[in-house]
């Protein structure tokens, strides 16, 4: 590459640069958004069931029923429950929302406990497959584990604890709180910079040839690569900038720091940004005008937070769906990230990610480079 | 307001929109791949995890803990040789959960003393790992109540677990009723606004209003149609999650369909007013998706409300996305009627109104 090839680039990028620092929508999507979805992201949203309403449905007035009763309640996820006197009672609850799950005591409870096989049923609200999943696991482990005879005090140093049949000690590595604000924060990084590269490209040069300008610098000794390149320097910048923000906030504000290295963490960033970068300047050669470029940018990035896994774990995705997310360079990246962030990796566990998205970037510049034709229009 | 005027600017949009291949597309297209996409996304019951096991007892009683937790489909258990292979393949992502059984786990569980396992989770996948605890333990509490011989048995209470309106707690329905509330909230407003914006830019919004029409009925002429399209979309879109999902509404379709072109109103009110307050369609996006982050995310559309922490709960409440949500869920999975949500319906009601009338204020303001 010659001289003047980069000079051009330099050139460019200086004017993009130029412009970009006036641009209201531009500098709303690097300074309001980052701040709104650390909020969110780190303190609003949480898979972990918590409030839950819940009701009782006691036949039986036992003590062993209140003191199962107070156990459930004890794990912390619900809300203290209601008392319901009636099947019909506890379905209309249900289906109005108003609880949960409805615990129902039957009238032999008290003598099945004498005859030591006591049952409980637990009616659960299947519109929310989540939280009733893991309610009904909560509920059943409690009860399980349930002692039906209470030893006495004075018996109790005597005799042996008498705790469930099996002591299960379990631990959650990499997060031990088990907390859903480590699993969003380690990929906010990869939100942020599929939100900044795909909006601030995509209507780069479709809003040039719309202006007249596009013409202009054609008519200048630029080939269309150098004014490509050119443009996306500055953004380039603009994308570290964002991943400091990204590594400090969730560091100072939420006590998260990547485990792992750094220098890799700001490696694989590259390769990355440069695959979403090209992505938004794909779809500015492809659309007609500045809407459309900025409706299919929204509807891309929308399908690639949901199928990426920063939502959800990929893993809860069927095969095929799966796949489709790798064609996202976000499912690498976030994959990179959870390494290096959660789990301590360094370049050696990432080099699969960096791989798959410089395989993307290669692909989407081929792709560019023959949809692009310096045509006027 | 003249009838006739108003007929002739329908009219006059209807074939704008009919013209305009790229808009018709995004109107079929994106609620259709909305709802198959998550429709699909989410799976709430796991399903063949890899499940890493270092057996140190090997005997009868831990194969058939082991045999226990694989039989429920939930779990792949694979087996490692050394504790040290078991932690590695943690770490290295090839197993979400790891079990280590210790040697002396027979001799515990006939010797009165009850046996411990170790359980691993790979945090790093909250949701994941939150779904599979429960799981384990409840799994591994029923294996170990059945392994013990009857006398160390401490008693324990069973539970028959029943789920209504979803047995099989399936992740589809639960998903197709949000994606009406994510495609009526965010996709409404983005094409109200653009188109909006765009007669503005080209001029056709003056050409309007040197005509007779008024500006109500110019604004009526643009929102009925698009209400329309919408209202058609919501069928469309129930059809679609009915035939390729298997997700039809429990409860009284019709109502369904009614409280989603009410909500519709809400939505294109809002676009209205996000166009009036921008200079080009850029902006109005911008602005507008902006907004809908923050409006899908709290509105309980992927995580519950009542998980939130107070404020946010509170904070929740306020945007009209929750409460349609909500009927959504209410009407489609739980079958509800009118009278169950007389109260989430009031509060749509009243916004929708509150909503139009600052965005017809905004407007009238501006032309």
């Amino acid at each position: 590459m010659s001289r003047r090839f980069w000079s051009n680039v330099l050139a460019v990028a200086y004017r993009e640069a130029r412009i970009v620092r006036h641009d209201r929508a531009f500098l709303g999507v690097v300074l309001m958004q980052p701040i709104m979805m650390l909020v969110i992201f780190g303190l609003v949203l949480s898979n972990k069931p918590a409030n839950v309403p819940w009701a009782v449905l006691d036949r039986s007035a036992d003590a062993v029923a209140r003191r199962l009763v107070a156990e459930v309640q004890a794990t912390g996820y619900f809300r203290p429950p209601r008392r319901v006197a009636s099947y019909d009672q506890a379905r209309d609850l249900l289906r109005r929302g108003q609880a949960l799950a409805v615990l129902v005591v039957p009238e032999d409870f008290g003598r099945d406990v004498e005859r030591g096989r006591p049952r409980v049923q637990l009616l659960l609200d299947g519109s929310d497959p989540l939280s009733a999943a893991r309610i009904g696991a909560y509920v059943a482990e409690v009860a399980g584990a349930f002692a039906t005879r209470v030893v006495p005090a004075s018996a109790r140093h005597a005799a042996p604890r008498l705790p469930g049949p099996i002591d299960v000690r379990q631990r959650f590595w990499f997060n031990p709180t088990l907390s859903d604000r480590v699993f969003f924060l380690a990929a906010f990084a990869g939100m942020l910079l599929t939100n900044l590269c795909l909006s601030v490209t995509s209507g780069g040069l479709v809003g040039e040839r719309e202006m007249g300008t596009y013409e202009q610098m054609l008519a200048l000794p630029t080939t269309p690569l150098e004014i490509v390149l050119g443009k996306l320097v500055p953004y380039v910048v603009v994308c570290y900038g964002l991943l400091v923000f990204a590594v400090l906030s969730s560091g100072l504000v939420f006590g998260i720091w990547p485990q792992g290295s750094w220098p890799a963490l700001f490696a694989i960033t590259l390769p990355f940004v440069l695959a979403s970068l090209a992505i938004g300047v794909l779809v500015s050669v492809l659309a007609q005008t500045t809407a459309q470029s900025v409706f299919i940018t929204v509807f891309f990035i929308m399908p690639s937070f949901v199928l990426s896994g920063v939502m959800y774990p990929y893993q809860f995705m069927p095969r095929g769906v799966r796949e489709v997310g790798g064609l996202f360079p976000l499912r690498w990246y976030q994959l990179a990230l959870r390494r290096i962030v959660e789990r301590g990796a360094g370049f050696a566990e990432v080099l699969g990610p960096a791989l798959a998205l410089a395989g993307l970037f290669a692909l989407l510049l081929v792709l560019v480079r023959w949809r692009m034709k310096p045509r006027l229009g | 307001m003249s009838g006739r005027r108003l007929r002739t600017l329908v009219l006059r949009e209807v074939r704008a929109t009919l013209r305009d291949p790229f808009t018709m597309t995004i109107l079929v297209t994106v609620p259709l791949v909305a709802l198959v996409l998550f429709g699909f996304v989410l799976a709430t019951d796991v399903k063949h995890l890899a499940l890493g096991v270092h057996d140190a007892s090997a005997t009868a009683a831990s194969r058939r803990l082991i045999a226990d937790l694989g039989a429920s489909g939930t779990f792949d258990p694979r087996p490692y040789a050394t504790r040290g292979a078991l932690e590695h393949a943690l770490v290295a992502g090839t197993i979400s959960v790891a079990l280590v059984i210790p040697p002396d786990f027979d001799r515990d569980l006939n010797g009165g003393e009850p046996p411990q396992v170790q359980v691993i989770y790979d945090g790093g996948e909250a949701p994941l790992a939150g779904n599979a605890e429960a799981f384990v333990r409840s799994l591994l509490v029923r294996s170990g109540a059945s392994l013990a011989p009857p006398a160390a048995a401490p008693g324990g209470v069973e539970v028959v677990t029943r789920a209504l309106f979803n047995p099989r707690l399936e992740g589809k329905p639960f998903m197709v009723a949000g994606t009406f509330g994510f495609v009526l909230s965010f996709l409404t407003t983005i094409i109200t606004a653009v188109s909006i914006v765009n007669e503005r830019l080209t001029g056709t919004f003056d050409q309007l209003q040197v005509t007779p029409a008024t500006s109500a009925e110019i604004l009526l002429g643009k929102l009925l149609p698009l209400g329309a399209v919408f209202a058609f979309d919501v069928v469309v879109m129930m059809l679609v999650a009915g035939f390729v999902l298997g997700v039809w509404p429990q409860g009284n379709a019709l109502l369904f369909v009614a409280v989603s072109s009410g909500y519709v109103f809400f939505s294109l009110a809002l676009g209205l007013y996000f166009s009036a307050t921008s200079g080009t369609a850029a902006e109005a996006v911008q602005k507008t998706v902006l907004f809908s982050i923050p409006l899908v995310q709290l509105s309980g559309f992927a995580f519950p409300t009542r998980n939130m922490p107070f404020v946010f709960r509170w904070l929740a409440e306020v945007f009209p996305a929750t409460h349609y949500i909500r009927v959504s869920r209410a009407i489609y999975l739980r079958a509800a009627g009118p009278e169950a949500l007389a109260w989430e319906l009031a509060v749509l009601a009243l916004s929708g109104v509150v909503f139009m009338a600052l965005a017809l204020r905004t407007i009238g303001a501006r032309t």
